[in-house]
């Protein structure tokens, strides 16, 4: 495959990178909580191991990323800065908790089961974007391999654990989520859409707002003078 | 029993209070979240403050929050609304996410420890911090606290006289956005380093600087103090933080100081930029020692007060305290362990304990640097497996394990420390530590830069006991208490060889750490004098960009994905094998 190393072309994969690695970093977290949730040692061990390869995942991303952002303007380098609630902000963990605080074990397993195949699959594509065969390549490939060993692993772990079910209800599980997945992609689609319809509404209502703001007297807040143990504890103002 | 909170404009916490004003328990989101800076509502620390102490909703009597949402709020929308349109992002951004600012912390209680929300209380901004500051003070009687940060509630410096915990009068503010740290977060972003978390990396910069460079001068010139009006003046066209939500500086500050460093090229010592960036650096540690200087003087003029709390994030800025307490009306200075706004969970846990006890007689307990509650018993269990499988226990019980621990130092060894409960403040100050020998070069860069990927020019701290910083360094008195948790450096004595330390920075400093009696690091220093060694060099174990390692399998994990080996644990020391790589 050609590749030209332009600027340009390593500004567009900017993104690709900066949120894999956020998606790595967030999956580590993620087997660390379920680590530290269980009663069983030889789980704990297990997530351990996962949170640790998920960890050293999210290094590699950060550091392909870096290698590119460094080549590009400081502007454009900025927007593409790591700070870690933006791991929340951007949802890769949710606001109300992490998977295993809020799921079912069943299907937490479940959702690692399949989540690892599909992580595979992505890596795919960024793996023809860095090329295969160089040192990056290399890289991807070895994480992917760490991916599929994952997927092993819940693999066994679910059908130990939950014998009654069939490998083929495990395939329903996978489609489940891959709907899910594309869902999500839509619904994210739908929404950067109407992010771009309404921004203009909103800024509207904000100069509206703003406007109205302006008149705000805050001079009632001034505390001068005042003892701030003596004002109103209920009060939000 | 009573809960203070902070969070979502910076890292949440959760503290708790209980009915004879000892703190007995104090949690910081990130450490439990793992997600550093973390500043969502602290779901994980008030249920595990509930949960480890074994209390019910209905044992909480009341729970305050650390400032007043709205008032927050409604300061920030009027002054974007002063500059629209170029604020019209912001102004947007905040109507849209109204729901997710402080102003939704009611509708959190209610959703995630329902009827706690009918128990919560306000307190101010500023007041939570003084609150804090105060209950690290030994007298809670006229003192004048002194209050620095980027943005509370209403304003972002303040200076009140504390009569006694039940009166604190407001004397002098400085209103948003005017604002000291909000001033040093935008000059540590457009050194490309994140803020709130990169400021530590300007202050070490800063000591690279030449004050007479040009470049210091501008900087230096940003803000002022005005005499007659005794206000702090700032040309906001330089900075952006109050009309943008992704830009702290404007295009003038560039034109003015040249273009902004890319955060992602390395930035070492010699390179092309580096003396540019450094002499900025040190524009901005002047034009803070300045001002602080300017409003300590004011806040001795307003309270005659010679004692002082100093809290807010801008007094996490250590290299400026030394300063401050050369000031001829200077008696004390007191800068509580965490004095950012997680520790604000502290001050509002103790205005909750304050505003119940009106009647009767107060008693504020000075908490102890590591208040949190800690289950060994758990860990031990549940790291069973990792630790047969990857680990070899060297010593299982603690004088062995200490000796033991204290013998590899001697031979040059890092060790990293889980031990009893975690340190208050983003300073680890010896129980979720990386420790070596403080005076062995090779070893102290080892630990900066395999280990930890710090900045080259960060230099570590150097932990020693009281009679041994004597003999190095020049203590301030007035000092004491802020150098046991690391509060302020302090400067070598002159021609002493404590110069030739690899932990003392390159202007002469160290942020040294005086060792408390009884903790884990005075236990490892008497065990290593038959090793003639009486400085460790202190950082916190962590991967850089984690939180600190708050519990065992944290530190476990630093092992794992580090070249760390030891790791002195509550159970033993234990040592890597090498199939774990
Ligand atoms: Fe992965
Ligand atoms: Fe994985
Ligand atoms: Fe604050």
């Amino acid at each position: 495959m050609f590749r030209v190393n332009s600027m340009e072309n390593m500004s567009s994969q900017l993104p690709v990178f900066h949120e894999t690695a956020h998606a790595e970093l967030a999956s580590a977290l993620e087997m660390l909580a379920a680590c530290k949730n269980t009663d069983n040692p030889k789980q704990a061990f297990g997530y351990f191991m996962h949170a640790k390869d998920e960890y050293s995942h999210a290094k590699c991303f950060f550091k392909m990323l870096s290698q590119r952002a460094k080549k590009v303007s400081t502007e454009k380098a900025r927007e593409f800065r790591f700070t870690p609630p933006s791991l929340i902000s951007k949802g890769y963990v949710s606001n109300k908790g992490f998977l295993i605080d809020t799921m079912k074990l069943k299907d937490f397993i479940a959702f690692v089961y399949t989540n690892e195949l599909l992580a595979k699959s992505s890596f795919e594509k960024i793996l023809n974007l860095v090329g295969p065969g160089t040192d990056e390549g290399n890289k991807i490939s070895s994480i992917m391999m760490d991916e599929l060993r994952h997927h092993g692993m819940a693999k066994k772990y679910f059908l130990n654990s939950y014998p009654a079910l069939q490998p083929w209800q495990l395939a329903i599980y996978r489609c489940r989520e891959t709907l899910q997945n594309k869902g999500r992609k839509i619904y994210d689609a739908n929404l950067k859409f109407l992010d771009r319809v309404l921004t203009p509404l909103y800024k509207g209502l904000a100069f509206i707002a703003g406007i109205m703001a302006r008149r705000l007297n805050l001079i009632e807040f001034k505390r001068e003078g005042k003892n701030l143990m003596d004002i109103s504890s209920y009060s939000i103002l | 029993m009573f809960i203070g909170v902070s969070g979502y404009n910076h890292e949440s916490a959760a503290a708790l209070v209980d009915k004879n004003g000892v703190l007995i328990d104090y949690y910081r989101e990130e450490s439990l979240s793992r997600i550093k800076g973390d500043k969502s509502f602290p779901r994980r620390a008030i249920k595990k403050l509930l949960n480890s102490n074994n209390l019910k909703i209905k044992d909480i009597e009341r729970v305050a929050f650390y400032e007043r949402p709205l008032s927050a709020f409604l300061h920030t929308v009027k002054e974007a609304s002063l500059n629209m349109p170029r604020s019209l992002p912001l102004l947007a951004h905040q109507f849209r996410n109204f729901n997710r600012s402080s102003v939704s912390c009611y509708l959190d209680f209610a959703k995630e420890f329902k009827g706690l929300e009918t128990k919560l209380i306000y307190s101010d901004h500023h007041l939570s911090h003084s609150l804090t500051a105060l209950s690290y003070s030994n007298s809670k009687k006229d003192i004048c606290s002194v209050v620095i940060d980027g943005f509370g509630d209403r304003s972002t410096a303040s200076i009140s006289l504390v009569v006694d915990p039940t009166e604190i009068n407001e004397l002098w503010n400085c209103p948003y956005p005017i604002s000291l740290g909000l001033f040093y977060s935008s000059i540590t972003d457009y050194l490309g380093f994140s803020i709130n978390e990169g400021e530590y990396k300007v202050m070490g910069l800063s000591a690279f600087g030449d004050s007479n460079s040009e470049s210091a001068k501008l900087v230096s010139n940003l803000m002022k103090w005005d005499p007659n009006s005794n206000k702090l003046l700032s040309d906001m066209s330089y900075f952006d933080y109050h009309i943008s939500t992704s830009n702290s500086y404007s295009r003038k500050l560039e034109d003015l100081l040249g273009p902004a460093r890319n955060p992602f090229f390395p930035l070492v010592a010699g390179d092309k930029d580096f003396q540019r960036y450094a002499d900025i650096a040190r524009g901005a540690q002047d034009l803070i020692v300045n001002l602080l200087i300017k409003i300590f003087t004011h806040a001795h003029n307003l309270t005659s007060s010679k004692r002082f709390l100093f809290s807010g994030g801008v007094s996490l800025n250590s290299a400026s305290i030394d300063r401050l307490a050369q000031l001829p009306f200077v008696d004390e200075i007191i800068i509580p362990p965490s004095p950012g706004d997680s520790g604000c969970a502290i001050g509002a846990a103790f205005f909750c304990y304050i505003k119940s006890n009106l009647q009767n007689s107060l008693n504020i307990s000075k908490p102890s640097l590591f208040p949190s509650v800690i289950e060994k018993r758990n860990d031990k269990f549940l790291t069973e497996k990792i630790i047969n499988d990857h680990f070899d226990v060297l010593a299982d019980n603690e004088d062995d394990a200490f000796s033991k621990a204290a013998e590899l130092i001697g031979s040059g060894e890092i060790i990293g420390t889980i031990v009893s409960s975690s340190e208050t403040g983003p300073r680890a100050l010896g129980n979720r530590s990386l420790i070596c020998d403080g005076r062995n070069k090779d070893t102290v860069k080892k630990l900066n830069t395999v280990i930890k990927n710090r900045s080259s020019f960060r230099p570590t701290a150097p932990a020693m006991k009281y009679e041994i910083a004597k003999k190095y360094y020049q203590l301030r008195p007035e000092l004491y208490e802020c150098y046991k948790s690391m509060s302020a450096t302090c400067k070598c004595i002159d021609d002493n060889i404590s110069l030739e330390f690899p932990t003392t920075h390159v202007d002469g400093t160290a942020r040294i750490q005086i060792v408390e009696k009884n903790s884990c690091l005075e236990k490892l220093l008497s065990k290593l004098e038959k090793f003639n060694i009486e400085i460790l060099a202190n950082s916190s174990l962590n991967v850089s960009g984690d939180p600190t390692c708050f519990d065992l399998i944290d530190g476990l994990m630093v092992c794992a994905r580090t070249s760390l080996v030891y790791l002195l644990t509550d159970f033993g020391l234990l040592a890597k094998k090498n199939s774990i790589y």
